[in-house]
């Protein structure tokens, strides 16, 4: 019995969800499940952790508390959370479709260094080591040196976070580029066979380039730092990695497109999916070449969109800079635009199936093509200087995750029976997508609007205009929570397919 | 009309809107039919899909194109460099550390034009302004060592006690980084 198996078996409630029997599709199955799981299990924290920030500003109990749980918050959401989902979501169906092994040595290191370094950066986090999950760089430096924490906790913290960059940006694109391209077909593995044309392999490997290339330099930057750290490298080396510009930069090309990779695969993940749930069974989208136009339109504006972030720099950053960072920002809308009609004219053209499974994936579009409109909308330079840094921005980083994140749970979903050999609650899923989709809705328009009246984001004391905001962040941050509850109960009372 | 959608964030949301809403009410119409109405395949001619798509992408950039070129006299960066020789403009240093603002100059009249010229000197701030009803009527973002100072022109027309804050998470007392200032 592989180790993966062994540790779903032991955790409560939440090994209950992934009950795998000892099969011939274990390689595809095991460890996919184990990191689906364990993302659930960091959610369930992360949540918590979410609704206790309003709580704390309505309670006083004093900002420390706050900038504790938001530095856990949005790291836990980001990275062990939606990033572990999807990772393996997409290692599922590499491995179904490519027929290739996806338990091995790569896949094994990803957890580990993902896990690993998430908790090691909660540790840090707990001794005092604030910096929220964006790192704004000089802070953690200045930060030690103010006495707000230690530099002992400041190297953990840091040493956490190189561990998840690491999986992120080296193992897992390295691991899903060896199934796309050398490894060997496994035939017994292949259970629904797909080439590299086809929009979803396409927007996998685009997905996991794009974090590649924009990741390598920022672990370059952050490895010197964190060498440096260690006493390996003196301070002559690394004074240029420890401008706070050249540390921005590096970090926002790759944090954004860390965003703009995990959009356009699970886009991809949608265009592989959608066909399989259509009434008339053709198995086709209404147009591949369509598709793929939408993933390479995607790919190639988001890249430079990440001016959008230092418009307010101005004229530190340049306006031509700004003024492309507009530009392209909106041109990322015209590959949603025909992403859009791409689906809707599936839909129309072949009729769907209503199964659960498709309409949380339909339900996730329409989370990230809602929150998509909101980033474009905040990327014109003219409302950026009123937004940037509000609780506008901050909202569509949160919801932008919820999106994500609720397109692959469909995808759990539709590939549960094949994953466990059992049939998801079907009642039970069709609460948890309604609950799922009225509380994105609520915390989406509660942010926006927050934002759109000046309340600023990672403030630890809210001025008394902004607890209306507070109170329906609780409504549906607990409505959240209740879908997500059904949503695990869903997959815990699952059936087996043998009856 | 078209100034207020682009000099009140309120604009941003009402825009938003404007986007979101077709965007809702096609889609689960369309969802709705095929799933729960008429769930077989439509009938609909090739030519008739190629004549929405064409429409639909045509739709999407004449709104962005009309979106965008609408907001260019509203800019700050469009503001600031048209104003860059108007000896009219009032300019004010602000220096950024943690946790407080320095100005240089802190009284300020109706109708006066000011340039805030700000900067950090520790780590990543914002010279934010916040308008006497609540509302953000701009953010700078201070990055250490960027060259330059940030730098935006603005003309107060309202009276009022006017909240500067930080706006970018600048460590455990980032929520005490604020200030106020008269506008007379």
């Amino acid at each position: 019995m592989s180790a993966a198996i062994n540790i779903i078996d032991k955790v409560p409630f939440f090994g209950g969800m992934f009950q795998i029997e000892s099969n011939e599709l274990n390689p595809v199955n095991t460890w996919p499940s184990l990191m689906a799981m364990t993302s659930f299990i960091w959610f369930a924290i992360a949540a918590i952790l979410g609704v206790s920030m309003p709580a704390i500003q309505f309670m006083e109990l004093g900002s420390n508390w706050y900038y504790q749980n938001i530095t856990l918050h949005g790291a836990a959401m980001a990275f062990p959370f939606a990033f572990q989902l999807m990772v393996a979501m997409s290692l599922h169906r590499a491995g179904a479709c490519l027929g290739k092994r996806a338990d091995d040595i790569f896949v094994s290191l990803f957890y580990v260094f993902m896990n690993l370094g998430a908790l090691l950066l909660t540790v840090a986090v707990l001794l005092g080591f604030h910096v929220t999950y964006t790192v704004m760089f000089p802070l953690p430096l200045v930060g030690a040196s103010m006495g707000q924490w230690s530099m002992g906790t400041l190297v953990l913290g840091f040493s956490g976070i190189a561990l998840v960059l690491t999986s992120m940006i080296f193992i897992y694109p390295i691991k899903i580029l060896k199934m796309s391209f050398f490894e060997k077909t496994d035939d017994t593995l292949q259970v629904a066979e797909r080439t590299l044309k086809d929009p979803g392999m396409i927007g996998m490997i685009m997905g996991v380039l794009v974090l590649l290339v924009t990741g390598t330099p920022l672990m370059i930057v952050a490895g010197s730092l964190l060498l440096h750290l260690y006493g390996i490298f003196p301070a002559a080396w690394i004074g240029w990695a420890a401008e706070p510009v050249v540390f921005e930069f590096v970090f926002y090309i790759f944090a954004h497109n860390l965003m703009e990779a995990m959009a356009i695969m699970i886009i991809g993940a949608v265009y592989a999916t959608l066909p399989l749930c259509t009434a008339d069974g053709s198995r086709k989208l209404y147009s591949d070449k369509i598709a793929i136009l939408a993933l390479w339109i995607l790919l190639v504006t988001s890249v430079t969109s990440f001016f959008h972030h230092f418009f307010t720099m101005y004229p530190a950053l340049p306006s031509t800079f700004a003024y492309h960072g507009n530009i392209m920002s909106y041109a990322t809308g015209v590959g949603g635009a025909l992403t859009i009609f791409t689906i809707l004219a599936t839909i129309w053209k072949h009729g769907i199936i209503p199964t659960p499974a498709l309409f949380l994936i339909l339900g996730g579009f329409v989370m990230y093509i809602l929150d998509g409109a909101s980033a474009i909308v905040i990327s014109n330079v003219a409302w950026n200087f009123k937004l940037h840094g509000t609780m506008w921005a901050g909202g569509h980083a949160m919801v932008v995750l919820i999106a994500i994140s609720a397109l692959w749970m469909g995808m759990l979903y539709y590939h549960y029976p094949l994953m466990t050999n059992r049939t998801i609650d079907d009642s039970t899923a069709r609460s948890s997508i309604k609950y799922l989709f009225i509380s994105y809705i609520g915390l989406f328009y509660t942010f926006i609007a927050a934002g759109a009246a000046g309340m600023p984001r990672r403030n630890g004391a809210w001025e008394s205009d902004w607890y209306i905001y507070g109170v329906f962040m609780i409504i549906f941050g607990v409505m959240l929570i209740y879908a997500f509850v059904l949503y695990f109960l869903s997959l815990t009372r699952s059936k087996s397919l043998d009856y | 009309m078209i100034e207020y959608l682009y000099t009140n964030a309120w604009g941003a949301f009402i825009v938003l809107l404007m986007f979101q809403i077709p965007f809702l009410i096609v889609f689960f119409h369309i969802v709705n039919k095929k799933a729960f109405i008429e769930s077989k395949p439509g009938k609909t001619r090739p030519e008739k899909y190629s004549y929405y798509r064409y429409s639909w992408i045509a739709l999407v950039l004449v709104a962005f194109v009309v979106v965008n070129s609408a907001s260019i006299k509203y800019m700050p960066t469009v503001v600031e460099a048209n104003s860059a020789s108007d000896p009219n403009v009032k300019n004010v240093d602000v220096t950024a550390s943690s946790w407080a603002f320095q100005f240089s100059e802190r009284e300020f009249n109706v109708g006066e034009t000011v340039r805030f010229k700000a900067k950090s000197t520790d780590t990543v701030h914002s010279f934010a302004l916040h308008h006497p009803d609540g509302n953000l009527l701009f953010t700078l973002m201070l990055v250490p060592g960027a060259g330059t100072e940030s730098a935006v022109v603005h003309t107060f027309t309202v009276p009022g006690e006017y909240t500067v804050r930080c706006l970018e998470y600048c460590g455990i007392a980032h929520h005490a980084m604020k200030n106020t200032f008269t506008v007379m």
